[in-house]
């Protein structure tokens, strides 16, 4: 299943990956009180198949544990590789998870995140896209 | 046996010396430079269901069944005869048909004694099998605890995230200011309480350093609440203190309702200030305190009806035996947790 939550027309798209449909609805709220069209994935299986089928998506914000052959760690390596452009935001309420087991460039927040601080990273990471420069 | 008539001294050493390997708890054998068995202990003939009287002047080889008779524990026990070698803590598994395998640990020693010309090993055995057996048991408990904990420590956190995504889902879409504040607020003791639980997952021994802890929740009740870091700050000042889990939960709690209220009533109408958050202990003593530089307390404190803020301060500063003590800072307001810790003697016997 795929939500889309109020799409501003043209946007900039953030797909979010989360097994946990309470989180996932809460989570493209915030996508979309940000300014951004949200789509949701409830794994990373689902959120490849969307990622195969349109070109615009900008920042994946992915859970760890899901049920399915991939987690959310794999899931960023894998989109690293096939899509490299693509933002990669990783969250989990297991272990406080050390960032070098991500792809360069993504961040790690631990559950319960602070919705402003994601906001903000999506914001920071989606400013160097519009400004045509690599995030630092 | 040794059948004693005379009391001359060597044979009453030689039987001493037989009585004292008989006796032995610890399975013992007495070997010469053959490997034959001089003596063994009863121990050892119970343990290994050996027939006592079978036991002396037979091969150590042709013990039982032969199930003693493995080349390395033999060319490990010759070595010994010969001085090369010594068997130290050997493990050895004794297989013996229709048996369950018995894990032993052996230990042989060539005897130093007077006759330098007669070769005398001690052989002494030790069944671990049990032993081994309950300590794998609980290597694998602990492991499987620790995983079990991470388990539990991933749902609270999740958990935590669904009740914070409801609250915010929920802020969002209220129509009254003063609810939403409310479900804010919610939302900041939340996330207060999962810094503590993330701090604790990290430290594992259950103590708390309170800087991080402490920097860490105001780092994300700013994020939450300032809406112009420029204008607003929290100042994080404490000490190398620790403390334990429920400790850091109820200081954590106080700050949290401490620092809602400054950020509310000190600050009106986009005013800006610091606020300012200590905690320092001298032994079992302790003080927290925050502190703004805003408008100050009105001229009655609490004046109206006391809010949530500040009967969750009183209740968690009576939890933690500690005096609320309000003071006007010129400018602003500071508000003190001080814990003393009541004299152990001098102050009466009663209490």
């Amino acid at each position: 299943m795929a939500h889309s939550a109020s799409p501003p027309a043209g946007g900039t798209v953030v797909l979010v990956v989360e097994d946990n449909h309470l989180i996932l609805m809460s989570a493209l709220d915030l996508v979309a009180t940000a300014g951004y069209e949200g789509v949701g994935a409830a794994n990373a299986d689902e959120a490849i198949a969307i990622l195969e089928k349109r070109a615009d998506v900008k920042l994946v914000f992915t859970d760890i544990e899901m049920p399915g052959t991939i987690d959310g760690v794999k899931l960023a390596h894998y989109i690293r590789n096939r899509w490299p452009p693509i933002h990669l935001i990783v969250a989990s309420g297991r272990d406080i998870l050390d960032e070098s087991q991500l792809p360069t460039g993504s961040k790690f927040f631990s559950k319960p995140y602070d919705n402003t601080t994601i906001v903000e990273e999506m914001g920071r990471m989606l400013a160097a896209i519009d400004a045509g420069k690599p995030v630092p | 046996m040794v059948e004693l008539r005379s009391l001359d001294p060597e044979s009453t050493a030689l039987s001493l010396m037989l009585a004292v390997i008989a006796s032995s708890n610890t399975p013992l054998l007495l070997l010469d430079g053959d490997l034959r068995v001089i003596a063994a202990s009863t121990s050892f003939c119970r343990a290994f269901q050996l027939e006592p009287a079978s036991v002396p002047k037979s091969q150590f080889s042709g013990l039982g069944r032969g199930e003693w008779n493995v080349p390395q524990l033999m060319s490990l026990l010759e070595g010994t005869a010969s001085g090369a070698a010594e068997v130290h803590a050997y493990d050895f598994d004794l297989k013996r048909e229709g048996q369950a395998p018995r894990l032993l640990v052996m230990n042989a020693h060539k005897l130093d004694y007077v006759d330098k010309e007669q070769i005398r090993l001690l052989l002494a055995v030790a069944d671990v099998t049990e032993a081994r057996a309950s300590e794998k048991l609980k290597d694998n408990l602990l492991r499987e605890k620790a995983i079990l904990l991470q388990e539990v420590q991933h749902r609270v956190a999740n958990s935590l995230q669904i009740i914070a995504s409801i609250l915010m889902q929920s802020a969002r879409k209220v129509q009254s200011d003063e609810t939403r504040g409310h479900l804010h607020d919610a939302h900041s003791r939340l996330m207060s309480i999962a810094a503590v639980q993330k701090h604790l997952a990290a430290s594992r021994l259950g103590e708390v350093e309170i800087r991080t802890y402490l920097v860490q929740l105001c780092k994300s009740l700013g994020a939450s609440m300032i809406f112009d870091p420029k204008a607003l700050s929290i100042e994080v000042i404490v000490d190398e203190s620790t403390t334990n889990a429920d400790v850091s939960v109820s200081l954590g709690l106080v700050v949290t309702e401490l620092v809602i209220n400054a950020l509310k009533h000190a600050f009106p109408g986009h005013r800006a200030g610091a606020i300012v958050v200590r905690y320092s202990s001298q032994g079992p003593n302790w003080t927290l305190s925050v502190g703004d530089n805003g408008v100050g307390m009105p001229a009655e404190p609490y004046s109206g009806k006391p809010g949530l803020g500040t009967n969750i301060v009183e209740a968690l500063a009576k939890r933690l035996e500690a005096e609320v003590e309000i003071s006007d800072a010129h400018p602003g307001t500071l508000v003190s947790i001080v814990h003393v810790e009541p004299a152990p003697d001098g102050a009466g016997q009663s209490t």
